[in-house]
């Protein structure tokens, strides 16, 4: 089945993704405002990928983290840096490591 | 911790035998949890190496797109580039399909051929230079790559899952399950075995009395 | 118990991905969209690179005999981390890809199956022997 791709970021994300081609854009304003944005893209049927920036996705807050531990299957979220390249301290795929496997198994995949 | 044998249990031969097929059928669930559990660290570890690699791919070229949509608003000024991004097609679309590890279904997503002609992608032609093209260009790629990683991601969080959910399955029957089964196993054989000793000695007495009349 | 109750729940979840028929790679690589029906009623879709790959592989005449997906079968009285390839032309091609000596049954060890595992994703799949 075919899905759009929908984008929120700062105006650069959303100009440059719209270049590409992506059916939907929003930029970031306030908290409300995007976390509604979002429940709007999660609800859609027609939407399967969300891009949405770290430093976006790191001022939701909470708020986001509840949006990725209940959402279903599709769309399927992604967080991607805007244009300074911020990456947040935390690695959430890390922390899935330690929590799947176990802390000694980390140690070992970080060498591996 | 030690396993404490049920209280109410009633040692026969009949529970011996229901108990021993218990211990069986949680001993080969417990092994073949382990099996599953050993398989799904192979494929998280899998996907976690893809993801590492991907990143750093998809990172690489999203930097690369952003300079050029700058070099782009500089030289066309940004407002113009706003513009010709609102201008262009937004019809670009992801195949989302299902393959199945284990049982756990993962999303596979495929972009349909991202990258684009200038014609194709709609904004107008004369009042835009090539710096838009490049720009473009390089955010479909960054796109595609982007895709791929999703994909991944929504994968290793699915494996994640499932993996915790057995290794606490696989926790439960070795430590707990099957302990608390055999302590009560060994409960029962123990009670069987006085009650027999308790028959015999009575058996004895009696006999012993028997013979004593005789 | 509760637990006898999860354990039966889990063991009949444990091969629920596998297709309720195969299909042999021939007729995979001819599909517009190769894959199987799953017994959960999804689809699960085989990667066409997959699928070149193992034509490159194995000589065509094994290609109607090669049955999709290749099940990698965790028997627990194999002992942990061992598994066995079941059919004679998947066995042949797993030997070939591993660069073994290749026999009917064919049994691999953990690092092995990693490697299968990696070059076929989509194309092989866990089977877990209850009995």
């Amino acid at each position: 089945m075919s899905y759009k791709v929908a984008v929120i970021g700062d105006i650069d994300t959303a100009t440059g993704f719209a270049l590409a081609g992506v059916s939907y854009t929003y930029v970031h304003a306030d908290k409300d405002g995007t976390l509604a944005k979002l429940a709007e893209f999660m609800a859609s049927e027609e939407i399967g990928l969300v891009l949405i920036t770290h430093p976006i996705a790191e001022e939701l807050g909470a708020e986001f983290r509840q949006v990725m531990r209940l959402k279903k299957l599709l769309p399927v979220i992604l967080r991607i840096p805007d244009k300074t390249g911020y990456m947040p301290k935390v690695d959430e795929l890390y922390e899935l490591i330690k929590r799947a496997v176990g802390a000694e198994i980390v140690v070992r995949a970080e060498e591996g | 911790m030690a396993a404490v044998a049920a209280a109410v249990v009633t040692p026969t031969r009949m529970e011996l035998l229901r108990l021993r097929r218990r211990v069986g059928l949680a001993q080969r669930g417990h092994d073949l949890l382990r099996e599953k559990m050993d398989a799904l660290v192979i494929e998280f570890f899998e996907v976690l190496r893809r993801i590492r690699d991907a990143r750093v791919g998809a990172l690489k070229q999203l930097s690369v797109a952003y300079r050029a949509l700058s070099t782009c608003s500089a030289a066309m000024g940004t407002i113009e580039t706003q513009q010709a991004s609102k201008e262009a097609r937004h019809e670009l679309e992801v195949e989302v399909s299902a393959r199945y590890i284990m049982g756990i279904a993962v999303p596979t997503l495929e972009v349909e051929k991202v990258e684009r002609s200038a014609l194709a992608r709609g904004y107008s032609l004369h009042t835009t230079s090539s710096l838009l093209d490049e720009a473009s260009r390089e955010f479909e790629k960054a796109l595609g790559l982007l895709v791929e990683l999703a994909e991944l991601e929504e994968s290793a969080r699915a494996i994640a899952r499932e993996l915790e959910k057995t290794k606490r399955r696989v926790n439960a029957l070795e430590y707990l399950v099957i302990p608390r089964l055999k302590a009560t196993l060994k409960f029962i054989m123990m009670r069987l075995d006085e009650m027999e000793r308790e028959n015999f000695l009575r058996l004895k007495r009696i006999k012993a009395m028997l013979e004593a009349r005789a | 118990m509760n637990i006898d109750r999860v354990l039966k729940f889990e063991l009949a979840r444990l091969n629920v991905h596998l297709p309720e028929q195969r299909i042999s790679l021939r007729d995979a690589l001819s599909s517009k969209r190769p894959g199987v029906k799953v017994r959960d009623g999804g689809i699960h879709a085989f990667k066409r690179g997959e699928l070149d790959f193992l034509a490159k592989t194995i000589p065509e005449v094994d290609w109607g005999r090669l049955y999709l997906p290749i099940l990698i079968a965790l028997d627990p009285k194999l002992g942990r981390g061992a598994a066995r390839i079941t059919g004679e032309a998947e066995a042949r091609a797993i030997s070939q890809i591993l660069g073994k000596k290749g026999k009917e049954e064919l049994l691999i060890y953990r690092p092995e199956v990693a490697i299968i595992r990696r070059k076929l994703p989509t194309t092989t799949q866990y089977f877990f022997v209850p009995g």
